[in-house]
């Protein structure tokens, strides 16, 4: 049999349930000679602030067992180079386009948003509320119930786009978050962002990170992330988007069975441009070997 | 859709047998792979490289500047780490991941000046691919190298072969006694500052041949060696400082770039 694989995130229909995730898949374009992005469910930018930023000093990335830390410092072009230089190849593509946007203040990603809003292509605003590795704006917003709701209502106010947010795992409770921003009016939850990890060179006695702590990502993160998911899913009623470690179509439906509507592929792009595509390709082989569309695996672990 | 890789070869990752691994000494080990489809790659540029059955540790691929390109690509592999060691312990016939070819090469060097490739350690690699181009194209280039010791001159015979060569070590076992910075002054005496060199070696080398270069107003590419999590310009994790603030990225920027731009003393 053969399976439709799209899914549907709120009003939004995705070809299949594997996206790309913010950070870790450029603007999209970086991976034209490798596949047709379009083919995947939606590519998430690299987060988006209103003027450019340069990031962190390096050393930004060490790997750690299944895994790595990483302190980019939001590194990007800016929004307005990005709806200049980016947005018009990618819309000439028919790429889906998750936007993920970050500032250091309510009133900024309101602009953000409003900026955006006015571009043709874009599918979804994703709200980075859990960046571990800036001084300001990443995990304030992400770890108190009310400001997470104020950013978000704030976003969706400005926005006809489906707002979705990036819950950060240090929250003590991610389902309440989770719950503030369902009330707050958020389209889709994405969950979950890095865990903040230390790694020490013991020769040098020094954080191996100039930033000292960095975002961990990779296999090492995954059974974390499949609990909040689980834990979101079973609190919220709209859809949530599963991300940490999925390196496989076995962790994707892993997700999914624990309540994720689809998957974002992460760190598992770094070792191969095509890993998202062969993880799509890999759930349709399992749905069809099983005669069953990936819509079917949603939350079919919820006890 | 218009290529976005057009005049260059397209990169791609494949899978694919090790042929055969030659250890020079203890810690330096060249690495050939079979490829079916011939890797097209230019002097300078680089693979990144990983065991197909290492599972999820070591993670992350490892860049690794290309020796040889063709249906046999090979690959210097210096042990420093978990992920080299494994790269240096492999057995023929193992499976690995082939990335490339990544990245930017050499510049090309101009008919009026003498190619000086100066060489550290296992940064002899590029520079190696480099002698052969240069060779190929009827142009023969300066070649200076320095280790510690003799047994830190990892290929000096595959670079004598295509340059004129020599050779300085700090305990005077090979060669000229001192750093390959003393073979660089005479190197600019010589060819009376008309030259153009090509540095790849340890940062405080890099950053000391940059510095006589400038001082002789001398042009000088310098391959960078940093920690990269993709090699394609997603991770942005191979950040080097440049003149004048701000960052280049080693990967899709360089790793070969104008030495005059990094900013060495951050």
């Amino acid at each position: 049999m053969r399976c439709d694989p799209s899914v549907k995130v709120g009003a939004l229909t995705l070809k299949n349930p594997v996206l790309t995730a913010s950070g870790t898949f450029g603007y999209g374009l970086e991976f034209e000679p490798y596949f047709d992005i379009s083919a995947l469910g939606a590519i998430c930018t690299k987060g988006l602030s209103l003027l450019p930023r340069i990031g962190n000093a390096p050393p930004r990335i060490c790997e750690t067992a299944s895994g790595m830390l990483n302190a980019i410092g939001l590194a990007n072009i800016g929004v307005e180079a990005f709806c200049t230089d980016k947005l018009p190849s990618l819309r000439e593509r028919n790429v889906t386009v998750v936007a993920n946007i970050f500032a250091t203040s309510i009133e900024d990603f309101a602009a953000l948003a409003r900026r955006l809003d006015r571009e043709q292509g874009i599918a979804a605003i994703e709200v980075n509320i859990s960046c571990p590795n800036v001084d300001k704006g990443g995990l304030e917003f992400g770890v108190d119930p009310q400001m997470a709701a104020a950013v978000t209502s704030a976003v969706k106010k400005v926005t006809k786009l489906p707002v979705w947010v990036k819950l950060s795992p240090e929250a003590g409770r991610i389902a309440v978050i989770a719950r503030a921003c369902e009330e707050a009016g958020a389209d889709a939850l994405c969950a979950i962002n890095t865990i903040r990890g230390l790694a020490i060179d013991v020769q040098t006695w020094k954080p191996r990170l100039s930033n000292r702590t960095g975002g961990l990502s990779g296999p090492a993160l995954k059974p974390i992330a499949i609990r909040m998911v689980w834990e979101v899913a079973k609190a919220v009623k709209v859809p949530v988007i599963g991300i940490g470690g999925v390196t496989c179509a076995e962790d994707a439906i892993e997700f999914m069975l624990a309540g994720a509507t689809a998957v974002q592929v992460g760190s598992a792009n770094f070792r191969d441009p095509l890993a998202a595509h062969k993880i799509a390709q890999g759930i349709v082989d399992y749905c069809e070997r099983r005669a069953i569309d990936p819509r079917e695996l949603i939350g079919k672990a919820l006890l | 859709m218009e290529p976005m890789h057009c005049g260059k070869p397209r990169p791609r990752q494949v899978v694919v047998p090790l042929l055969r691994r030659d250890s020079i000494g203890a810690s330096h080990h060249v690495l050939t792979f079979d490829c079916e489809q011939p890797l097209e790659a230019a002097p300078g540029q680089f693979a990144m490289v990983r065991g197909a059955q290492w599972g999820e540790s070591p993670f992350l691929p490892r860049p690794m500047s290309i020796l040889t390109a063709g249906r046999r690509p090979s690959i210097l592999v210096k042990v420093v780490g978990e992920g080299t060691r494994r790269l240096a312990s492999s057995e023929p016939g193992e499976l690995f991941t082939v990335h490339a070819p990544l990245g930017v090469g050499w510049a090309p060097c101009p008919e009026d000046r003498v190619p000086v490739l100066v060489a550290g350690g296992v940064g002899v690699c590029p520079l190696v691919f480099l002698a052969r181009g240069l060779t190929e194209q009827g142009r023969r280039a300066i070649a200076l190298y320095g280790g510690r010791s003799a047994g830190d001159l990892p290929l000096d015979d595959e670079l004598a072969e295509v340059t004129d060569l020599r050779i300085a070590t700090e305990d005077g076992s090979l060669g000229q006694l001192g750093r390959v910075t003393v073979l660089l002054e005479s190197a600019i005496e010589e060819t009376k500052g008309r030259l153009k060199v090509y540095a790849c070696g340890p940062r405080a080398m890099m950053a000391r041949v940059v510095e006589m270069c400038r001082a002789a107003d001398a042009p000088c590419e310098v391959s960078l060696e940093t920690i990269m999590g993709c090699g394609y310009g997603v991770c942005l994790g191979c950040a080097v400082p440049k003149v004048g603030g701000g960052y280049l990225y080693a990967c899709s920027e360089g790793p070969c770039v104008d030495g005059h731009a990094i900013a060495w003393e951050s």
